[in-house]
């Protein structure tokens, strides 16, 4: 062997050598672990799964790519029943076991404990569908996000699309008291359509409770309403919403309804199968006819994992946690709580899953991301177009405070 | 505005459902001093018969695709069976158990079958369209309009509640019913059959359950593992201001509870119908204070308390 060939051996196995190290300390550095203070049982189970799923999928796809900073991602995964109590209790064993990012369940009042048992710890918690802003800085606190937006902001993009693109005039606003979640949504409505139409373009209000089995008095009211509105909003979820939809078909009343997020999907259409002129807005369509090609892209990555198409809208917003946290993370170059909040409260604009993705100091939750507005035509679900709104709630409507109380 | 008489069509369907939970919970107090509120699980699991047990998020019909005979036939029959199992295996062996303990025990029961319900069908509500043909509007003299399926309800409250107060007054076994009702040991020693009296009131329970179920059903279309706590706690306080113990009473209590509330739906200012049911029980509590004993007592209860 030459000299020349010498040292090109002698090179390639210093080449070898060196990657080979290198690849031996990605595998030793400890993993980065993702802790899921979800639903796996109880009722918030059937939200929390898919949603959890889509991010197991995203972690998965991270790996695949070699990891984050250089190191594997773990998920550590603890039921906490749809019990508050131990969503506290769950969120703390995480945080104790030094996760570095805890994905709480998707409703505020549940998954709140968790954050809290976080926040302890100097934790971030992230929950994927909370639709209220005290799931953020200004209620369980500043390592507190959700990847959802502003239940106000559903009633702000239905009130405009349907102003704007449908040519409404006037609505009847119908509002379900089970949940704060659906003042809000109705409340959100309510200040774009005033805002658009006048305060004369809210012909009636009414309102029902999710449990009541009939709703014939408020269908009564509906009828009598002088002149018909061109619409009926309604910020509800199943099964009242379900149910009061059924019954204001029934009764021969055909006026197109409006709805929020809470009505997305098709599981409860059977109740009303022959439903028409029914639109909601959504984070994604499950009906594979989503116009953003991510969503499609995701969707098809949901479908090849799990054998199924993707259940339910909200299991999006599962994989855009990881994407936004993990997104943060590459640009700290660290999984420091505070860095990584620092770098979340720079995105702009971000262009993640469900569209640009913004959070602020003030604000942990989007109040300017579009929604997908979706149609039902024959009890067929048809997506329509990402919609973006105009109106930006502000911090009073955001809370619910002065006016909008 | 709404039209009055509209209102009090819309009054009499809601009282008329409230009124058909409420002969089940007064027609077992009657005979067994037991409030039972596990009947709102009995309508719940009736109700879930309509679909394949499966967790998919969109439910399969199974019993609900079938001919409505037999579909009523079968949501009744499940009924019954959960309604006479719940008696075999936790009521009877608590007979001699005061009534606090058979509160307790039919609280155990109802929380028993909801998680059942939960680990079969999950949390996630679902639904079932059944007799569509029913829920359509009929309109009566000229301008008042009523859903097809509150009518029957009203029907089958009329014909239940008259049924029974027969039955009771005039058949043999509502005559033994009766005697096991005033005194279960004296009843025994007189050659009645107790077990099998109390066993048949349940049975009677459940069918009542079984019918509330295909209606609530029908009317809404959908499916929840807490629909029939929901529900059952109006047809308890419907039993209360009624009168404990007393079928009529029971009913009347269930029409003066739905009526109430859609009374107060359809007159209290915007703002304030959010607050519907705090003035709903405002006004069953000033009943109270009024009529303790309820509105109509029964024979058999004036001696007591």
């Amino acid at each position: 062997m030459s000299m020349l060939g010498k040292s090109r051996v002698f090179a390639a196995t210093i080449c070898l050598l060196t990657f080979g190290l290198a690849a031996a300390g990605a595998e030793d550095k400890p993993p980065i672990k993702i802790g899921f203070a979800s639903a796996q049982s109880g009722f918030m189970a059937a939200y929390d799964i898919p949603s959890t799923n889509a991010a197991l999928l995203a972690i998965e796809q991270l790996n695949e790519k070699g990891g984050l900073l250089g190191r594997k991602i773990e998920p550590v995964l603890r039921d906490m029943k749809t019990d508050a109590a131990l969503s506290a209790k769950v969120g703390a064993e995480l945080a104790a076991d030094g996760v570095d990012l805890i994905v709480t369940t998707s409703d505020y009042d549940l998954g709140g404990p968790a954050a809290l048992a976080a926040k302890e710890k100097g934790v971030i918690a992230f929950a994927p569908g909370a639709a209220d802003p005290k799931m953020g800085v200004q209620g369980v606190g500043w390592q507190t996000f959700t990847a959802n937006g502003a239940a106000q902001v559903e009633g702000i993009i239905m009130a405009e699309w349907a102003f704007k693109k449908k040519g409404f005039k006037t609505a009847y606003v119908l509002q379900d008291d089970l949940l704060e979640y659906n003042k809000s949504g109705c409340a959100g409505f309510r200040a774009a359509w005033t805002k658009l139409a006048g305060e004369q373009g809210i012909v009636g209000r009414d309102n029902f409770m999710n449990s009541d089995p009939s709703i014939a008095v408020q269908i009564s009211r509906i009828k009598s309403t002088k002149p018909a509105p061109d619409a009926i909003y309604m910020c509800t979820l199943p099964p009242g919403g379900a149910s009061a939809v059924r019954q204001i078909r029934a009764a021969g009343i055909q006026t197109p309804i409006l709805a929020n997020v809470g009505m997305t999907d098709d599981y409860w259409i059977s109740a009303t199968p022959d439903l028409s002129n029914f639109y909601n807005p959504t984070m994604m369509s499950i009906f594979g006819d989503d116009p953003s090609p991510k969503v499609q892209e995701f969707a098809a990555a949901y479908t090849k994992k799990y054998g199924t198409r993707v259940p339910q809208a909200y299991a999006s917003v599962g994989y855009l946690v990881i994407q936004a946290w993990s997104t943060a993370v590459k640009r700290a170059g660290t999984t420091d709580a505070k860095a990584v909040v620092a770098e979340l409260e720079k995105f702009k604009d971000e262009d993640l899953l469900l569209g640009p993705t913004t959070f602020n100091p003030e604000l942990h939750i989007q109040t300017h991301r579009p929604l997908l507005v979706m149609e039902v035509q024959d009890g067929k679900h048809h997506s329509v177009e990402r919609y973006r709104n105009e109106m930006i709630p502000d911090m009073d409507l955001l809370f619910r405070v002065g006016k909008y109380q | 505005m709404i039209d009055f008489l509209q209102v009090v069509v819309d009054a009499a369907s809601l009282g008329s459902l409230y009124a058909l939970l409420a002969l089940a919970i007064g027609l077992l107090f009657g005979i067994m001093r037991l409030v039972n509120f596990a009947q709102g699980d009995y309508i719940t699991l009736g109700a879930y018969a309509l679909i394949l047990p499966s967790g998919d998020a969109v439910a399969t019909m199974l019993v609900g695709s079938w001919p409505w005979p037999a579909m009523v036939l079968t949501v009744v029959v499940v009924c019954v069976i959960a309604a006479l199992l719940t008696e075999r295996l936790v009521f009877r062996p608590l007979r001699r158990a005061d009534s606090e303990t058979l509160l307790i025990a039919s609280f155990a029961v109802s929380f028993l079958i909801q998680n059942v319900v939960l680990v079969v069908y999950g949390g996630r509500p679902k639904s079932a369209g059944i007799l569509d043909g029913l829920t359509e509007s009929v309109t009566l003299f000229g301008n008042l309009r009523v859903a097809g399926v509150e009518l029957v309800t009203l029907a089958a409250v009329a014909v239940l509640s008259v049924g029974l107060v027969l039955f009771l007054q005039y058949t043999s076994l509502g005559v033994q019913m009766r005697a096991v009702a005033e005194d279960f040991r004296m009843a025994q020693l007189l050659g009645v059959r107790g077990n099998r009296v109390v066993a048949i009131a349940f049975g009677i329970s459940g069918l009542i359950g079984g019918i509330t179920s295909v209606l609530i059903v029908a009317q809404t279309g959908v499916l929840d593992y807490r629909m029939g706590v929901l529900v059952i706690v109006y047809a308890f306080f419907a039993t209360v201001v009624g009168g404990m113990g007393s079928l009529i009473g029971a009913a009347l209590g269930g029409f003066v509870i739905g009526s109430l509330s859609v009374f107060l739906q359809a007159y209290l200012p915007v703002d304030m119908r959010p607050f519907r049911d705090a003035f709903l029980f405002t006004i069953v509590i000033a009943i109270l204070l009024l009529r303790p004993q309820g509105l109509i007592v029964p024979r058999g209860a004036r001696e007591r308390v």
